[in-house]
């Protein structure tokens, strides 16, 4: 992969590679070709976390920040062959069952690349009570094109990781949506390498003199969250988790359940099931947003949880931040966000590095 | 494959022996086609049927693969396979001598066998897909959806789809992330009327480009499994015209046992009787072939009830096929070792074949299936072997002079 994809580009090839929880190799093979000679150094950790380190400003750093993006993406993994040559399989990370049936699916590790499609039987031969009723993951089956236990062998075993197949689209007015599988989160990956390019082009020398740490972690979607250990490693005084966050914003949704909304820029959490976020952190991300007229929301339901679950309470604490480009449909194989969130997002991250005030 | 064709060629010519005579008594007067043998040609002046195009000839075909995802990829939702005519012409119009359709949305492609007095052979292959229409634009860029053909509510979540309005463009049909999800959900799949389409323009916009009724379909996308397996949509029933299509397109006109007419017949996925049964009023085959995608083996399915993916072509035994036309099939794949499986169809193909059969004076039909997995998704599974079998039988089957004698005129 050359190195210097342009922002479209890199969010593609981002979110088309091959990265379920635990199998995040192609994805970190890609983002370490992107970020080399962008930072001071970089390094892959025993887990397979990217964590990569630039210094900004002149003298000593006031402070040390931690800026996260996880590179898996929810998916699958083989559990059994039949003896004619379907794949059981069990998810990794949230999938609700009705995004599943019927979806084309890549199976593989780091190495091969074996195409596949769910399947459950087809509705000629459900019953009604199956037709009406959301078909269970016990139920579906992956088929690879072959017709017995050997054949299938020959291609992989149990054990197997498997993602959705790449389906990175634009469309909509001007093409300002994107489609993906992963835009859960190799968007957020996408930022932080953005993030690295622009404070490099604009000279790290003129930003506040802070240490930061680029950290692009592993198996956040399965909860056994590598986040924990990178921030461990880091022991930062601040940690900004750049996510996606659910948004529950179509037609037909209760206003008083909905969660944000796409277009009007980054999510900023208060507080969602798993953390309580640093109030002063969020005004200042908020001031910083107001003041240079960024669009940025907050996020009005709690739901959810990411990364900063483990990071605010690592080491002796970290004052943590979330913020979300809002996405339709999350964890399904069609993820659906505006580029223009992930823009102001993006402005938004540059803006407060470079008026670091805490 | 294409070597079979014309083997059956050089028998004797046999006097008529079937009661498929033009009738004397008066309740067939009214169907001219039959009753006073009326070429088409003259036949489209009188009801103006059909119109007719005629292309330059270009012998030659794609191979198997890529006509089959070619013609799957042309949009043809119930209702609108008059709209993909120039597509389909653009695809294969080039290997026939006549393209014709008709008011109700068939396409019939014509080879000649340049004969006075030839059999009139007919391939039926329905072209319509299952797919869906827009109902109404809601607030914030989301369009209502039903469906027009039977599509398992279970897939639609989160899948892609075009909407082919003044222009075509792209949407994604909504889903609950997990993370929103009550405990109270139900077990109840959500059903279409549930559902939005997102397609990221205003309401207003969509307004100019969309109206009730717009057709959508799901959007192509097809990928080669193991095994010379494909998954893609609407293999159902597309694979089969492709197929077809492969197969007659190469056929040098002497060798044809017959004038063929490939239609490609609408309403199939809507309507019981389907749009097969005007064209075929129209057309007055002497014979015909239906041929219609049949349920593949998949776990959790009775075994009698489906065909095995990669054993061939599938023939039905029915009692609404013609058990004669039936047996010579079976013999023509016997004969030239076309791998075939039988399946019984007591009473019903749920195929095309129950409507052609009683069209006009009555209609001897073959009904014989490609075997497919995951009907009606847009994930289905065919294997081009048995695709290649399936060309080999219909070629077979056109030239098959035997078959021309015993149900030609």
């Amino acid at each position: 992969m050359k190195n210097g994809l342009c922002a479209n580009e890199l969010i593609k090839a981002l979110c088309d590679a091959f990265g379920p929880s635990g199998c995040e190799g192609e994805v970190a093979a890609l983002i370490c070709s992107q970020i080399d000679g962008l930072c001071d150094s970089y390094e892959v950790d025993r887990l397979g976390n990217i964590v990569a380190r630039m210094h900004t400003g002149t003298g000593e750093a006031r402070a040390k920040l931690m800026l996260c993006a996880h590179m898996d993406e929810v998916g699958f993994m083989v559990t059994g062959i039949s003896a004619d040559g379907y794949l059981r399989f069990a998810n990794l990370g949230g999938i609700s069952p009705p995004v599943l049936c019927g979806r084309h699916v890549v199976l593989g590790d780091e190495r091969n690349r074996i195409p596949g499609v769910i399947c459950s039987k087809a509705i000629h031969h459900k019953k009604k009570e199956e037709r009406e009723n959301i078909t269970p993951v016990d139920k579906m089956y992956i088929d690879i094109g072959v017709d017995s236990r050997e054949e299938a062998l020959k291609y992989l075993d149990i054990g197997a990781f498997g993602t959705f197949a790449p389906n990175y689209t634009r469309f909509g007015a001007g093409e300002c949506m994107i489609k993906s599988k992963a835009v859960d989160d190799r968007l957020g990956c996408a930022l932080l390498i953005e993030v690295m390019r622009a404070i490099k082009a604009d000279g790290a020398a003129d930003f506040p003199a802070l240490e930061l740490y680029f950290c692009f972690t592993v198996r956040e979607e399965i909860g056994i969250s590598g986040a924990q250990v990178a921030a461990q490693t880091i022991r930062p005084d601040f940690a900004v988790v750049l996510e996606t966050t659910a948004v529950a914003d179509i037609d037909g949704v209760a206003e008083s359940s909905r969660v944000a909304k796409l277009g009007d820029g980054g999510v900023i959490s208060l507080m969602d099931r798993s953390t309580v976020y640093d109030r002063e952190f969020v005004d200042f991300a908020l001031d910083v947003a107001a003041k240079s007229g960024i669009a940025a929301q907050v996020k009005k339901y709690v739901s959810g949880g990411n990364d900063a679950s483990h990071i605010h309470k690592s080491g002796t604490g970290v004052r943590t931040l979330a913020l979300s480009i809002p996405t339709r449909y999350l964890h399904s194989p069609s993820c659906v966000c505006r580029y223009d969130d992930y823009e102001s997002s993006k402005a938004l991250v540059c803006r407060m590095i470079s008026e670091w005030r805490l | 494959m294409r070597g079979y064709a014309g083997l059956m060629r050089g028998s004797a010519p046999r006097p008529r022996p079937r009661n498929f005579c033009k009738s004397s008594l008066g309740i067939f007067k009214t169907f001219d086609a039959y009753t006073v043998g009326l070429d088409l040609k003259v036949f489209e002046g009188v009801r103006g049927n059909f119109l007719k195009k005629v292309p330059p000839r270009k012998v030659g075909y794609m191979n198997i693969h890529d006509m089959t995802v070619a013609l799957c990829s042309v949009m043809s939702v119930p209702g609108h396979e008059s709209e993909c005519s120039e597509e389909i012409f653009k695809v294969i119009g080039e290997s026939f001598d006549e393209h014709l359709t008709d008011n109700v949305g068939n396409h019939c492609f014509v080879r000649r066998c340049g004969r006075e007095n030839a059999a009139k052979i007919l391939i039926d292959t329905h072209f319509d897909e299952i797919g869906m229409c827009v109902t109404d634009v809601r607030d914030g860029g989301f369009l209502g959806i039903t469906q027009t053909g039977g599509i398992d509510p279970a897939i639609l979540q989160a899948s892609e789809v075009m909407i082919y309005g003044n222009k075509t463009i792209r949407g994604v049909i909504s889903s609950t992330p997990p993370h929103l999800k009550k405990a109270d959900d139900g077990k109840k799949i959500e059903e279409m009327s549930a559902l939005v389409v997102d397609t990221g323009y205003t309401k207003e916009e969509l307004e100019r480009i969309v109206r009730p009724g717009t057709p959508v379909g799901f959007a192509p996308e097809y990928r080669e499994l193991c095994g010379r397996r494909i998954a893609g949509k609407s293999f159902d029933n597309k694979a089969c015209a492709a197929a077809a299509v492969c197969a007659l397109s190469d056929i040098e006109p002497g060798r044809l046992a017959g004038d063929v007419y490939l239609l490609f017949s609408c309403f199939e996925e809507t309507a019981k009787t389907g749009g097969v049964a005007p064209a075929a009023f129209a057309l007055g085959p002497d014979y015909a072939m239906v041929i219609d995608v049949n349920l593949a083996r998949v776990p959790d399915v009775p075994e009698y009830e489906t065909v095995k993916m990669g054993e061939g072509v599938s023939v039905s035994l029915s009692a609404i096929t013609d058990a004669k036309l039936t047996r010579m099939t079976i013999l023509l794949c016997e004969n030239l070792g076309i791998k075939y499986q039988k399946i019984a169809a007591a009473a019903s193909t749920g195929t095309n074949t129950e409507a052609l059969n009683i069209v006009g004076r009555g209609i001897p039909v073959v009904d014989v299936g490609l075997p497919l997995k995951n009907m009606h998704t847009y994930t289905e599974i065919i294997s081009l072997d048995d695709s290649e079998q399936l060309a080999a039988l219909v070629g077979a089957f056109v030239c098959s002079e035997k078959i021309a004698e015993v149900f030609g005129r």
